[in-house]
């Protein structure tokens, strides 16, 4: 399980790195490593160079932007769950990034390559897709702004060209109480199913991960007097994903997770 | 009383003195062996379950800059099972066919491990892909083809049945039927397989070292399959990070690593990484049983009968056939610790395009007892009565003894009924099922699964290959300092502390002056190697019986040198002394010297050093223990989700070497039996590709996963050396019971019964929807 | 025939000692630990992140040493076993670690203690579930974790009278 060879550079700047992606075409980011790194030692990824933003600091910034937050795309998954204005701002992201992996593979891990790797069980994937953000992605053409939706097409697929770049992630602060939940057969793995709802009134959403092939959210135009109403509801919206044959099983456990989610909002938690 | 009459040692919690060099990151593991001009070794394996080799183009991999050599079948031309047990003996590397993915094909020896799998992925094999075998049923009936053409699929048939049995099968007042099966699993030691060879140019032997539990079998089968005689080879263990009988086996790519530095005459260095290692180290369990059980209205058992089928991979494991071992001996230690009068058993072992079968912790007894348990939960629930009662009502009594199960082992006396009430008691039995009918009412579902076991150790022949004995060098050095030496292949049952234990106390020395020595077919005497459970009761035999043979001569010399009575001579802290006089005494030290240096003080009759080897080999073919688990399940019927939420283990293992390492090594199995349970699984598609090659589909239990145990000991001696039985399965064998029967209990409410393991999310969504 | 492969010179901090190597930019920083700089103290078992065995610190944090390659280590400070061992004798963690049985095979044990000191480093105070967790990514196949977690908590708790 060792490497292909590749050439490697260290980008300074952003300008660096999309000249790099923009000069190489077998070159690929390096961020975190923490799914890059184990795909090209099992050699199922092969990138014929590295352009590592690590020292990059201009990616690694957290700020107010509007009524939310602009991320860098190198903030690492242990910030975000110990940032005080991400604990403050938009304490979901803090919560979902807790749940990814284990210490020390939050402590490499980025938002960005969380992003750019578009695993259907990501836990930031599907808050971007929750909160419908925005994702800034550069190259040597210029700058792109894609929504959630625009950028997430499917199984670990994205509309990221090779030669961009994902520099910001702008995450709009929730209209309405959230609520997280995720169902894992170990704490740190991947969710076999997980859910993100949304309360504001009657109405919200819910979005669903780690089933199907890329997370989806749902607009909830009722959550229902009860757990017996809201069990049926959610149980009627999860039919509309699209599911494997050895995923089926999954749907009801979405189902009674996002009942959990929803409850979390009601307890306040 | 001396001091071996009062042992200090023997049974104090005393710390290991494996930990310093561990601890500070100075052992030195199989990859940690590194000399210059050290080449490397990556394998081209099998991306096939089942094809003809048709043709192999090598020479781009030859070329690579980096690649010292390429191997094939042609180049090491050796066959495992030359000896005929079986029909069928596997190749090194694949020799015109292909049998399993991951079989090794070819072998690269290049400057470092990189470059070596460079050159792996520009080897090009054309492959005719066969129809694999993959089921056990069908394999039995030659379907869809066999995996040898020239024989059976069906490898080992046995059939058993006590007298009788028929008749009290049927005239049985009730019956009830399941099938039981347990997953492929593998041990995942965390350290991975590995070899390194080397020609020593001094003495022009070939030096091997082996991540291994049995060094002595090793050189053996080195020296047996590449022809070189057995003095000129020398197997040197380093630091084993783990084994748990999958590195008991001499595996294909051990000999092609030291037919490389034979032919080569170069340092070659096999480690197998993560994938390989779940790809080719021997796999283990693999069980369907299909079983019947016949019961009076009372819940008492009156027969068992069990048609046992293991899928034994694509050929039988060298040297030991994990099928075989789970099915055979499950066989015979299917009634555990119940009084069953009646069995009978078919036993059908097969081929199949998978990796071969072997050993991993407690072979055949998680199957086992997962069935024995399994059906007395059955029982007790088609009778309504508590499962506990049934399990009393069964159990073997203290007035049985000697006893022979129905299939004929003779069980040590232990604590059979002892350690369940025990168990229930630590664990709160009825204030377990008040709270459980309490959360019940709100939706929360928790069980309770017993599992009293029994565990055959430290058996004639097991994983660690058919020496029946042990061996114990002992040196007393001139200074009084003391070098031990035992044939054991410990992967961190930390034997150099029990034995020094062990030892301390026959020769009356302090034990920081005891080194234990091991893994180094040069200092080590012959011997068994470790596996089985055989190293505490046969190997601390050994060092007992030739502690005390030492012990016999260090008193005689003392009885000389201080002209007394061999009788009134006492041993301890370095020291040798008249009974009741202190003060005329001598030191080992000085006893010492005298043996070495001033040899006209020898006693007569006595040989000039000290220096002995000892053997022990017991009287008695198995050593039985027993206890019993209680495992306390909840079970979350909306994800599927289980958590063990409480643990208790009593145990009995007879007389204790070492507390704390015993309560570490039921803490350990514990662990891998609720992965056993919850997550372990190797899974082929329907090509036959193994698709868990990662550690992110082989699940293994995190400290999350593992609660808390409550462990009481219960010590019951054997008839053996020191009262000493074996333990090292036990755990192992009894927790995936207590864990798949803790989570029938909590989900009664749905009639569900865990006939698989391992029990997934899936499985418990099924059974409650 | 010997590779071609083209090396970088780098310098490392490797236990505060600065060491100036060539390597191919596709060794994992494990590797380059192991063997060029012999510190086998790091152990691989997975080389995807998963087993813990080969965590190290960076800059104080725990990290794998799988998943990072040796080129990218420049300008930081690398920690591993060996550097957080005294000269002589052991750590107040790795003496509680040996009085409680928290190892059997010791190949998860360097891994194990850089992720606990890290944690007891940061939260002196942290209670059994916060050390399971954070040791949740670290495997240990032989001990069951117990006599993990109780050395952990034994160091937390001589830290505290200390
Ligand atoms: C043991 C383990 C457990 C894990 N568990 C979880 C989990 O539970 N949940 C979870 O969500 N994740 C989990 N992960 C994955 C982890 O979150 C990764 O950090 C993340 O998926 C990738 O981020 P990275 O920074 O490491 O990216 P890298 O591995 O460096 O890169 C991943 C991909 O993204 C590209 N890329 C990276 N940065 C950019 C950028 N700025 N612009 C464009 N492309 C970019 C790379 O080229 C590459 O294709 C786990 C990983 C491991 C090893
Ligand atoms: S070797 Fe790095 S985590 Fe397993
Ligand atoms: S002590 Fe062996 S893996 Fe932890």
């Amino acid at each position: 399980m060792k490497p292909a060879a590749f050439e490697y550079i260290q980008a300074a700047s952003v300008e660096e790195a999309i000249q790099a992606l923009a000069d190489h075409p077998q070159a690929k980011i390096l961020a975190g490593g923490q799914s890059l790194v184990p795909l090209m030692n099992f050699r199922l990824n092969r990138p014929g160079m590295l352009v590592d933003v690590n020292n990059i600091d201009d990616l690694a910034t957290i700020a107010v932007k509007d009524a939310g937050l602009a991320i860098g795309s190198l903030v690492r998954h242990q910030r975000l769950v110990e940032d005080a204005l991400i604990g403050d701002r938009l304490p979901i992201l803090a919560q979902a990034a807790s749940h990814i992996g284990h210490w020390a593979i939050r402590n490499r891990g980025t938002i960005g390559g969380s992003l750019a790797h578009a695993d259907p069980a990501a836990e930031l994937v599907a808050l971007m897709i929750a909160l419908n953000g925005t994702l800034v992605v550069r190259s040597h053409r210029g700058v792109r702004r894609l929504t959630a939706d625009e950028f997430f097409l499917g199984y670990f697929t994205t509309a990221l060209e090779p030669t961009e770049i994902i520099v910001q992630c702008e995450i709009p602060a929730p209209t309405g109480r959230m609520g997280f939940s995720e169902v894992v057969r170990r704490p740190g793995d991947f969710a076999l199913a997980g859910a993100i709802v949304a309360q504001s009134g009657a109405a919200g959403w819910v979005t669903w991960f780690g089933l199907g092939s890329r997370p989806e959210r749902f607009s909830v135009s009722h959550w229902g007097q009860d757990d017996g109403e809201r069990h049926a509801m959610l149980g009627e919206l999860a039919t509309r994903m699209m599911l494997a044959e050895d995923e089926e099983y999954k749907r009801d456990i979405a189902v009674n997770a996002a009942m959990r989610a929803y409850r979390q909002i009601k307890e306040g938690k | 009383m001396d001091q071996a009459m009062r042992p200090q040692m023997m049974g104090a919690r005393v710390s290991r003195v494996e930990d310093p060099r561990l601890l500070s990151g100075q052992a030195r593991y199989l990859d940690d062996v590194d000399v210059p001009g050290m080449l490397e070794v990556a394998f081209v394996r099998s991306p096939h379950a089942a094809a003809e080799i048709v043709a192999m183009r090598l020479d781009k991999a030859r070329q690579h800059p980096g690649v010292f050599a390429v191997m094939t079948y042609d180049d090491c031309p050796v066959m495992l099972w030359d000896r005929a047990e079986y029909d069928i003996g596997q190749p090194c590397l694949a020799h015109g066919e292909v049998t399993y993915v991951g079989q090794a094909v070819v072998a690269i020896i290049a400057e470092n491990r990189y470059v070596a799998e460079d050159a792996a992925e520009l080897v090009e094999i054309e492959y005719r892909p066969r129809t694999p075998v993959l089921d056990m049923r069908e394999a039995i009936l030659e379907r869809p083809r066999r995996v040898h053409a020239e024989t059976s699929n069906v490898f080992f048939h046995e059939e058993y049945a006590t007298e009788g049995f028929s008749e009290a099968f049927d005239r049985a007042p009730h019956r009830l039927s399941a099938t039981f099966r347990t997953n492929r699993q593998t041990a995942v030691s965390l350290e991975a397989r590995g070899t390194a060879a080397m020609i020593d140019a001094a003495s022009g032997r070939l030096t091997v070292y082996a991540s291994t539990q049995s060094p002595h079998r090793m050189r053996e089968d080195i020296s047996n399959l590449l022809d070189i005689p057995e003095q000129l080879v020398r197997v040197i263990v380093p630091e084993v990070g783990g084994g748990f009988g999958m590195k008991a086996n001499c595996y294909p790519e051990d000999i092609v690593v030291a037919k490389a530095a034979l032919a080569y005459r170069k340092p070659v260095k096999w480690v197998s990484d993560r994938t390989e290692s779940l790809l080719s180290d021997v796999h283990g369990r693999d069980d369907i049983h299909d079983v019947e059980v016949a019961f009076a209205d009372d819940g008492k058992i009156i027969a068992i009968r069990d048609h046992l089928m293991a899928d034994g991979g694509a050929y039988p494991a060298y040297p030991f056939s994990g099928a075989v071992g789970e099915t055979s001996l499950a066989a015979r230690v299917l009634t555990g610790p119940y009084d069953i009068a009646h069995l009978a058993t078919v036993i059908d072992c097969t081929y199949s395009n998978k990796v071969p079968l072997g050993a991993y912790r407690g072979v055949w007894g998680p199957i086992a007892s997962f069935i024995q348990e399994g059906l007395v939960e059955r029982v007790a629930r088609y009778l309504s009565l508590d499962p506990a009662q049934v399990r009393r009502r069964n159990m073997i009594r203290p007035d049985q003894f000697p006893y022979r199960n129905a299939a004929g082992m003779p069980y040590d006396e232990g604590s059979y009924l002892a350690s369940l009430e025990d168990a229930l008691k630590l664990i709160d039995y009825d204030g377990f099922r008040r709270r459980q009918q309490e959360l019940r009412t709100q939706g929360r579902y928790l069980g309770l699964g017993i599992s009293a076991f029994v565990e055959p150790t430290a058996m004639a022949s097991s994983e660690a290959g058919s020496v029946g004995y042990e061996s114990c060098t002992i040196r007393i050095e001139p200074s009084g300092r003391v070098t031990a030496a035992l044939g054991l292949g410990p992967t961190g049952q930390g034997h150099e502390t029990t034995m020094a234990q062990i030892l301390a106390d026959q020769l009356g020395v302090r034990f920081e002056d005891i080194v234990v020595l091991h893994g180094d077919t040069d200092s080590a005497p012959y011997g068994g190697g470790t596996g089985g459970s055989r190293s505490g009761p046969i190997g601390g035999g050994a060092a007992l019986v030739a502690g005390r043979q030492m012990r016999q001569r260090l008193i005689k010399y003392a009885a000389h040198l201080l002209e007394a009575g061999e009788d009134d001579i006492e041993l301890g802290h370095g020291e040798a002394w008249v009974a009741g006089v202190p003060d005329r005494s001598i030191s080992i030290r000085t006893i010492a010297q005298t043996a070495y240096t001033d040899v006209k003080k020898i006693p007569p009759g006595l040989p000039i050093g000290l220096e002995l080897t000892e053997r022990y080999l017991p009287k008695r073919p198995v050593s039985f223990s027993n206890g019993t688990h209680i495992a306390e399940v909840e079970v979350d019927i909306q994800t599927g989700i289980v958590r063990v939420t409480r643990y208790v283990v009593v145990n009995d293992c007879g007389r204790l070497i070492n507390p704390t390492i015993v309560e570490g090594q039921i803490h350990g199995g514990v662990a891998q039996g609720i992965g056993a349970t919850l997550f372990e699984a190797l899974h082929y598609d329907r090509d036959g590709q193994l698709t868990t090659t990662s550690l992110m589909d082989y699940l293994l239990p995190e400290s999350t996963d593992v609660p808390r145990m409550v462990i009481k000991h219960i010590e019951t001696p054997s008839s053996g050396e020191g009262g000493i039985k074996g333990m090292g399965e036990g755990s192992l064998i009894a927790s995936p019971a207590a864990v798949a029967n803790a989570i029938s209990d909590a989900l009664a409410p749905f009639g569900a019964m865990v006939d698989t393991l391992p029990v997934t999310p899936a499985m418990i969504r099924a059974m409650v929807s | 025939m010997p590779t071609e492969e083209a090396r970088t010179a780098i310098e490392l901090n490797v236990n505060g000692i600065t060491h100036r190597l060539d390597v191919s930019p596709r060794w994992s920083l494990a590797d380059v630990l192991r063997h060029q700089l012999g510190l086998t103290g790091t152990h691989v078992g997975c080389e995807q992140g998963v087993c813990g065995a080969c965590t190290v610190w960076l800059d104080g944090l725990p990290v794998r040493s799988c998943l990072m390659f040796g080129v990218q280590a420049q300008g930081h400070q690398v920690t591993t076993v060996e550097g957080i061992t005294p000269s002589t004798g052991l750590s107040p963690l790795q003496t509680a670690f040996q009085e409680h049985h928290a190892l059997q095979c010791g190949f998860c044990t360097p891994g194990m203690l850089l992720t606990a000191q890290a944690l007891l480093d940061r939260n002196p105070k942290a209670e059994e579930g916060e050390i399971r967790a954070a040791l949740s990514g670290n495997l240990c196949r032989c001990t069951g974790y117990q006599f993990i977690v109780d050395a952990v908590l034994a160091a937390r708790d001589a830290g505290r009278d200390a």
